[in-house]
């Protein structure tokens, strides 16, 4: 039986150029078995780059890999036998059916399940005998997820699994995640969906610009804040002189448009603060929640920018 | 006016920049006619004039014999010793067809792999048969025959003839596929849709993709014609005013029928294709490199209804190499604007109509 | 091994329910086997031709007693006039001067519907025709000398023809086989002319037996199938399985690059096949062709062609950027490629700068040494030579694919 902690994946100064660029910076992290471990970063970040290097179609420019214990010069073929890959801009050959489309990449793996049970793992049999390119969005997707586990893999890189999908099938996307995970698969997945982050991960790696600027569990990055609880509501006209005042009610305040946010570590004071001004001022204080803070919030905090543009 | 203009412009710009459009647009009529023409051209020309292997048997009538064969007009002949080399170079191509004569019977020998061409060297073999025949007797025809040219100068040979054809076979192309490519790509790419939410009017932009096309498929012509008589040393007699008008009327009628063609088919791609299976039967049936009486009547038929037998006729009128009665011209032309004329509207609603697959 | 049939089982799939890879591969080639075998099959056979032909007989007075030359002539071209058999079509459509016309006003109304293309040749038999031929006629006949006579002016027949107009160099040729007999005819009549010592003719083919053009025809449609399926298909399917990172999703697994090629050859040869077989069941039930396929040599030959035309494709992939680059090329090379053969139409009469294509052109070895074999004919290539060259061609082609050939998209 194995042993839970056991490390799957350790990746040690990894890096990618492009001329003068730096794609990858030399990243390291490790992941352990039955985990969920994701890169959060916004688009650009280096996620994509990242995991096709580990998924071995990209050639990194130093470091090391090391996947089931054994340091990798290149992804062997005994590697992929045990590896599950969801690329972020794969595409299935339109004309196929998914039927055929899954038996057709169970085909190329020594060991595979049988296609009707992944299928139905999937809620795809009743689409069983439909073209690919007659799939949804979100169809399509679980076909990707269906062919990324038809050989039962260990270890499972899923790239942006969620982006294009609608809240349904983001959900079940997140269901099957949370199931892969139950079942002893480790997940490698990257994402830029703050709640995607926290809902599924054990792990999180915040990346910017090539650099994994924080990481951790949701729990322990959110709390690096601190005591930190975030105030949120809509006003209009707002002056310079207005977020200067607003900034002393708390820790710091920040105008996006019409949404304020203010940091604080005292939340009555803050809030009986809040309340006078907008009383005095005149300025109602519309849609406010208040809300813990999460890692869109550290992120921001660490880069001075959003996660979603 | 001024959205046309700038579509114009854009239009034009697309146009010489996208190098592989150009390439084919003016170099694809050249090799065109650089391939058909000197494969068919062995059809039409070669095989009025063939080359003729002769071994003839000394003995009494060999000089009868040998007076046909130096005064037939038809033949190039060149002796041989013996049957056996001659068939060794008829089989290389060397002769066409060959002519033995042993004293009594007068062979001919035919390379069976040429069949598309055996039907005329029949003609010459059967011609010789009839002289010697006569000759051999000591008897000549009672009369004879002379063929008198009857047509226009710049008709010289078959290569004149065919380069008209190309060039009308070139502006089909043109037409064709100016609307079922070059506008269906544009759809299919969403750029007509993204347009149309525009205030600029279909009809600017229509007008601007057919100016582009008239201009191009214009100096086209021009090129293949100049390519033509400097590479090939041909002579053409233009009439300037008639072929301008010409080639601008067969231009939007082609558009026109693309349209009809994109209208009926409504996949792109199959547009496509569709439109090239027409223009490579046309291109067989429509008397450019094969002249239609030798069809059989079905498919003349079926000549009849093609618009590039017309566009041939026009194109071959206007460049001096055949003639056309004056009226016959102004229907076709304005037929051909007539079909532009009711086509483009259809075209202008399909610029902006909503994709539908 | 399973991996490389399913690549092959999806090639064929995907090529069987794509409407445009369909078109390309089965209608075409049908199409064109179609459309030739009615053009040329029949090419120069009675009831298959008709030219309009124009006839003015101006010798119009003479007299019932003696021999009206004029017009024998005229029922000459009468015979040929009419419909030999209930489908076929006469040789000729005449047109002539009804009776009451002006002869002279109709030979011009005759010149000008040539000069308009609407005749292929016009017969003028000349005025005192009938005369002349009988004065001409008499002496020689009773001085029995072998001299042969000068032709007076009055004796011409003239044919109006076009030059450089196919149709109406052969109409005219016809004219003069047709006038030829006429000649012999009278001369028979009159009594000069010893029938019964015609000279026999005989018509023989080299290699024995004469060629149907259907035989001929199919053997060539089939190898150009295969040569536009290697042509477009190939190039097309992996450009487009690139661009689109369909192969991206392959490499992630443990498939092998060599493996997915080894599945896509094998599925383009089931095409090939598939072509094959639905060209020769249409070339024999519909259009009678009697060349049968099933001997080793033949099979080689197709074999060798179906694998060189997908070795070209391959490098035709393997030197464009993006699929419809490809297509372009591919575009470009169909026509010369395919016609400067022989594939279809004899190549004797090139000139040197096109020849060379002939000669470096794979095609032409193969179709040559594919209707040898099938004993269509004879060919000016060794049978060595048609199978090293395109064996050469297959060599260059890999080499340059395999190291050209990206399998990523071009980033």
């Amino acid at each position: 039986m194995r042993n839970a902690g056991e490390i799957l994946m350790r990746v040690t100064g990894l890096v990618k150029r492009y001329g003068a660029v730096c794609a990858v910076d030399a990243i390291s992290f490790v992941v352990p078995r039955a985990s969920v471990f994701t890169i959060l970063g916004p688009n650009g970040a280096g996620k994509t780059t990242t995991l096709e290097m580990l998924e071995g179609i990209r050639e990194p420019d130093g470091g090391e890999i090391e996947v089931f214990g054994a340091k990798l010069k290149r992804v062997t073929r005994g590697v992929r036998e045990r590896m599950g890959v969801l690329l972020q801009d794969g595409n299935f050959e339109p004309y196929l059916r998914v039927r055929e489309t899954v038996a057709l990449f169970a085909s190329f793996f020594r060991r595979a399940l049988p296609v009707d049970d992944v299928l139905s793992s999937l809620s795809l049999e009743d689409k069983k005998r439909a073209a690919v390119r007659t799939l949804s969005g979100g169809q399509r997707q679980r076909l990707a997820v269906a062919v990324a586990l038809v050989n039962d893999p260990e270890l499972i890189f899923l790239d942006e699994p969620t982006t294009g999908l609608d809240p349904q099938a983001r959900r079940n996307m997140w269901s099957i995640v949370t199931d892969l995970k139950r079942r002893g698969k480790t997940i490698i997945l990257t994402t830029h969906y703050m709640e995607e982050a926290e809902a599924l991960s054990d792990h999180v790696c915040i990346m910017d610009q090539g650099r994994i600027i924080a990481e951790g569990s949701p729990r322990e990055l959110a709390s690096g804040l601190g005591q930190e609880t975030i105030i949120e509501f809509v006003a209009s006209r707002l002056r310079p002189a207005d977020l200067e005042e607003l900034g002393h009610c708390g820790k710091a305040a920040r105008v996006d448009g019409e949404r304020v946010t203010l940091n604080t570590d005292d939340l009555v004071r803050t809030m009986e603060a809040l309340l006078a001004w907008s009383k005095e001022r005149g300025i109602p204080l519309a849609n406010m929640t208040v809300r813990q803070p999460n890692l869109e919030d550290v992120f921001l905090s660490l880069t001075g920018r959003r996660l979603r543009e | 006016m001024r959205a046309f203009r700038q579509l114009f412009l854009a239009e034009l710009r697309i146009f010489v920049r996208d190098k592989l459009t150009l390439f084919l647009a003016f170099l694809f009529p050249v090799m065109f006619i650089l391939v058909f023409g000197f494969v068919m051209g062995g059809r039409g020309g070669a095989a009025w004039s063939a080359n003729l292997g002769a071994v003839v048997a000394a003995g009494p009538d060999s000089k009868a014999l040998n007076d046909v064969l130096s005064s037939t007009t038809s033949i190039r002949v060149s002796r041989f010793r013996d049957q056996a080399s001659l068939e060794v170079v008829l089989a290389k191509r060397g002769v066409d067809l060959g002519l033995v004569w042993n004293g009594t019977t007068l062979l001919f020998l035919y390379d069976p792999s040429r069949v598309q061409e055996n039907y005329a060297f029949e003609q010459v073999a059967s011609g010789i048969s009839t002289d010697f025949t006569l000759r051999r007797q000591g008897l000549a025809p009672l009369f004879s025959v002379e063929k008198v040219h009857v047509g226009k100068k710049a008709a010289t040979n078959w290569f004149n003839v065919v380069v008209p054809g190309i060039l009308a076979f070139t502006i089909l192309s043109a037409g064709l596929f100016s609307v079922s490519g070059h506008l269906t790509a544009m759809k299919e790419r969403k750029i007509l849709d993204r347009l149309a939410v525009t205030p600029m009017p279909p009809t600017a932009l229509l007008a601007a993709v057919v100016c582009v096309r008239l201009l191009s498929v214009y100096v086209g012509t021009l090129v293949t014609l100049f390519l033509s008589v400097a590479v090939f040393k041909l002579s053409f007699d233009i009439n300037w005013p008639r072929y301008t008008i010409f080639v601008a009327a067969s231009t939007v009628g082609m558009m026109g029928f693309g349209t009809l063609i994109t209208l009926v088919v409504r996949r792109p791609s199959s547009a496509g294709n569709l439109s090239t299976i027409l223009m490579l039967v046309m291109m067989f049936l429509s008397g450019v490199y094969f002249p239609i009486e030798l069809l059989p009547s079905v498919l003349r038929a079926v000549s009849r209804v093609f618009p590039l037998t017309y566009m041939t006729e026009g194109m071959r009128y206007v460049t001096g190499v055949a003639d056309m009665s004056a009226l016959r011209f102004w229907v076709v032309t304005a037929t051909f604007v007539a079909m532009a004329v009711v086509l483009f509207p259809l075209l202008a609603r399909y610029v902006v109509s909503a994709d539908r697959h | 091994m399973r991996g490389v049939l399913w690549i092959a089982r999806a090639h064929i799939m995907t090529a069987l329910r794509e409407k445009g890879t369909l078109f390309w591969f089965i209608i075409f080639p049908v199409f064109l086997l179609v459309l030739l075998a009615l053009m040329f099959g029949r090419i120069g056979n009675v009831g298959e031709m008709n030219f309009d032909l124009g006839l003015v007989n101006l010798d119009t007075a003479s007299s019932t007693a003696t021999v009206d030359f004029a017009a024998i002539v005229e029922r000459a071209f009468e015979e040929l006039g009419k419909r030999p058999a209930l489908l076929k079509e006469p040789l000729f459509t005449l047109h002539r001067p009804s009776s009451g016309d002006d002869a002279e006003a109709f030979l011009k109304g005759e010149e000008n519907m040539l000069r308009l293309g609407r005749r292929a040749a016009v017969v003028v038999i000349p005025k005192g025709f009938s005369e002349q031929v009988r004065a001409h006629a008499m002496p020689s006949s009773f001085s029995g000398s072998t001299a042969t006579p000068a032709s007076p002016a009055g004796e011409t027949i003239l044919v109006y023809y076009t030059k450089g107009s196919d149709a109406s160099e052969l109409a005219s040729s016809i004219v003069e086989q047709v006038l030829a007999r006429v000649n012999q005819e009278v001369l028979a009549q009159a009594g000069l002319f010893r029938s019964q010592e015609t000279v026999p003719v005989e018509t023989r083919f080299i290699g024995g037996k004469e060629i149907r053009y259907v035989d001929f025809l199919l053997p060539g449609v089939i190898l150009m199938g295969f040569f536009t399926n290697g042509l477009f298909g190939v190039p097309g399917a992996i450009l487009f399985s690139r661009d689109r990172r369909i192969l991206k999703s392959y490499w992630v697994t443990p498939l092998s690059v060599g493996r997915y090629l080894a599945g896509f050859s094998l599925g383009h040869l089931a095409l090939c096949l598939l072509q094959f077989i639905l060209l020769a069941l249409l070339g024999r039930f519909a259009f009678g062709a009697r060349v049968s396929f099933a001997q080793p040599i033949p099979v080689l030959y197709l074999l060798l062609g179906a694998l060189t035309f997908m070795a070209f494709g391959f490098l035709i992939a393997a030197v464009v950027r993006t699929a419809n680059a490809g297509m372009a090329l591919a575009n470009l090379l169909n026509l010369p490629m395919m016609f400067l053969s022989g594939l279809f139409f004899q190549v004797g009469g090139l000139p040197s700068f096109l020849k060379v294509v002939v000669y470096a052109n794979p095609v032409s070895y193969l179709a040559e040494g594919l209707r040898t074999s099938l004993g269509i004919g004879t060919g000016q290539f060794s049978e060595t030579l048609t199978f090293a060259v395109p064996l050469a061609w297959i060599a260059v082609c890999v080499l340059i694919a395999s190291r050209r050939l990206s399998w990523d998209v071009v980033r």
